[in-house]
């Protein structure tokens, strides 16, 4: 009984190990897909902190800023979200010199920079967590 | 279809199912000596892989992947140590738990302790000190002085020195530019690390020394500017095993018995003959969970847990094992290079090239691709020390996976 019953597992588990490797190498695939590199050099980037694979809809790990990045729901804003609980232009940030600066649009559900709503235009430093709904970016200035 | 239904549960749930279906095997084996005690720990084994995994996934932020794949080659491992040894195989799962533990503390410690890249003098007089004992305490096993008894544990310093060194070049070559200034600092590390190789050829821990090298030349070759050196130390090390090969008559014989194993097979080369006969009996789907006779091989649990596993569960699960490192290696290496703080990318590189190298070691020496050395395979082999040390570098590398960009300091 037990011979037979060893006999069918080992089929079992040589295919369970299988389709185990082959979904983490399927998961690492979609991961490497959705990474674009950012180049080295001086320069600012928004990354996302929330797992990917945990939103519902499109977004890139790395959104590199030059001069000037706007998010909403409109396609003609550098980062498109989905969401609708994201208005159709909701925030922007505007390059000064060194500085960044980040902006309300008058969106409907607001922008939370470290936790408080954004009033008026906020210098943004190294390690500002930026949050929209549940999106979360992180703010890196390697210019600074 | 299948694509599209893989999220990221699937790894976790089918790790599970695995889990299940062999710890029940396991006790229809086992039925006439099973009690609650086993079935309880049998249920703990299961939980703690499930429960750590999860819970990773909600405090990390960074990869949760290499967790997974430590965790599957684990579960194969202990499998088999079970079926081999049920007392080894409970002592196992005991180390298991304090090692996935200690996974947890390591990476919490390297997260939010911030000077860890300022304590080179620390580190490398605590692996001058971890040499000391156990020269002073060392036990001799296997020809080999690299074990010390303490209150009927048995523990390997050299497996916490070789995570010692790996902090030593990452914190040099870190803060390179600051080393840098003084004359000849690198030729003052490399005498360091080869007085480690030196102590561990003394200990006749060929492996591990083996493993040092190796470590270093990779850090070196990767961050060393003085290329000349790299050259050099290749040289030396192959002149070094030259002259080992020609005095010392117990690097002669490994490599001896690797060219020709069958003339020693009632003597020295049995272990690795009996090694070769149980992968061989296997065959491509195995004999089947409990069918085979790994007790014929020697150190079965030990360094010879993979040609166990391949006896009963086929040389597909043995390339399966390959695979599951070739994509924790690829993963590590992965970090390393997304990690932008020096420090952390540096660690990540070291504890991938550990991971590479030490598996390669011994499953190169198990299939008698190289010259045997006796080295615990990472995660799957029986063993205290080597599993809590695996599990700690997979801890630094769960924290190197984050980013830690922004946590720079620009002095």
């Amino acid at each position: 009984m037990f011979n037979i019953v060893s006999l069918l597992f080992k089929y079992i588990f040589i295919i369970i190990i299988y389709m185990f490797i082959f979904s983490i190498i399927r998961l690492i695939y979609l991961d490497i897909k959705g990474m674009d590199f950012v180049s080295s050099g001086d320069y600012a980037y928004l990354k996302l902190i929330n797992r990917k694979d945990s939103l519902p809809f499109k977004i890139n790990e790395h959104y590199s800023i030059d001069e000037e990045l706007t998010l909403g729901r409109r396609v003609d804003n550098d980062i498109v979200i989905k969401d609708p609980y994201v208005s159709k232009y909701h925030f922007k940030i505007v390059q000064d010199e060194d500085n960044y600066f980040i902006e309300d649009l008058d969106s409907a559900n607001g922008t939370f920079l470290n936790g408080e709503r954004l009033e008026d235009a906020v210098m943004l430093k190294n390690g500002d967590i930026i949050r929209i709904g549940n999106i979360e970016f992180l703010f890196v200035n390697k210019g600074m | 279809m299948l694509s599209r239904g893989i999220s990221g549960r699937t790894p976790r749930r089918l790790l599970f199912l695995y889990e299940i279906l062999a710890l029940s095997l396991l006790f229809v084996y086992q039925i006439d000596k099973l009690d609650k005690y086993i079935l309880a720990t049998g249920m703990g084994l299961i939980l703690l892989v499930y429960i750590s995994n999860y819970l990773l996934l909600k405090i990390s932020k960074g990869d949760n992947y290499i967790f997974l794949i430590a965790t599957m080659l684990m579960s194969v491992g202990i499998i088999m140590i079970y079926r081999i040894s049920p007392v080894a195989g409970i002592r196992q799962l005991m180390w298991l738990s304090l090692g996935i533990f200690l996974f947890y503390l390591t990476y919490f410690i390297t997260k939010h302790f911030k000077s860890l890249d300022r304590l080179l003098y620390l580190y490398i007089g605590g692996a001058y000190f971890l040499f000391l004992i156990t020269f002073l305490f060392g036990e001799r096993t296997y020809g080999a002085i690299n074990w010390i008894k303490v209150a009927g544990f048995s523990f390997q310093p050299a497996e916490m020195t070789k995570l010692i060194l790996i902090f030593i070049l990452a914190t040099y070559y870190s803060r390179y530019d600051k080393y840098k200034e003084v004359k000849y600092s690198s030729y003052i590390l490399t005498i360091i690390v080869f007085s480690f190789i030196g102590l561990l050829f003394l200990q006749r821990d060929l492996g591990m020394a083996v493993i040092f090298f190796g470590i270093f030349i990779i850090l070196q070759f990767i961050f060393e500017e003085d290329r000349r050196l790299i050259y050099i130390n290749l040289g030396l090390i192959l002149v070094g095993g030259l002259i080992a090969y020609r005095l010392f008559s117990h690097v002669r014989i490994r490599v001896d018995i690797w060219i020709d194993p069958w003339r020693f097979i009632d003597d020295k080369g049995y272990q690795i003959t009996q090694s070769l006969f149980a992968i061989a009996e296997g065959g491509f789907f195995g004999k089947g969970l409990g069918l085979g006779h790994p007790q014929f091989i020697p150190l079965a649990y030990n360094d010879f847990i993979f040609a166990a596993i391949c006896e009963e569960l086929g040389i597909f699960t043995g390339i399966g094992i390959i695979m599951l490192f070739l994509l924790l290696v690829y993963r590590g290496f992965k970090i390393g290079i997304s990690q932008v703080n020096r420090f952390y990318k540096i660690l990540a590189l070291g504890i991938s090239s550990l991971f590479g190298i030490q598996s390669f070691i011994i499953l190169g020496g198990v299939l008698k691709v190289i010259p045997l050395t006796g080295i615990t395979l990472p995660f799957v082999a029986y063993g205290g020390t080597s599993i809590i040390s695996s599990f700690m570098a997979l801890g630094i590398l769960q924290t190197a996976s984050e980013d830690m960009e922004w946590r720079m300091d620009h002095e």
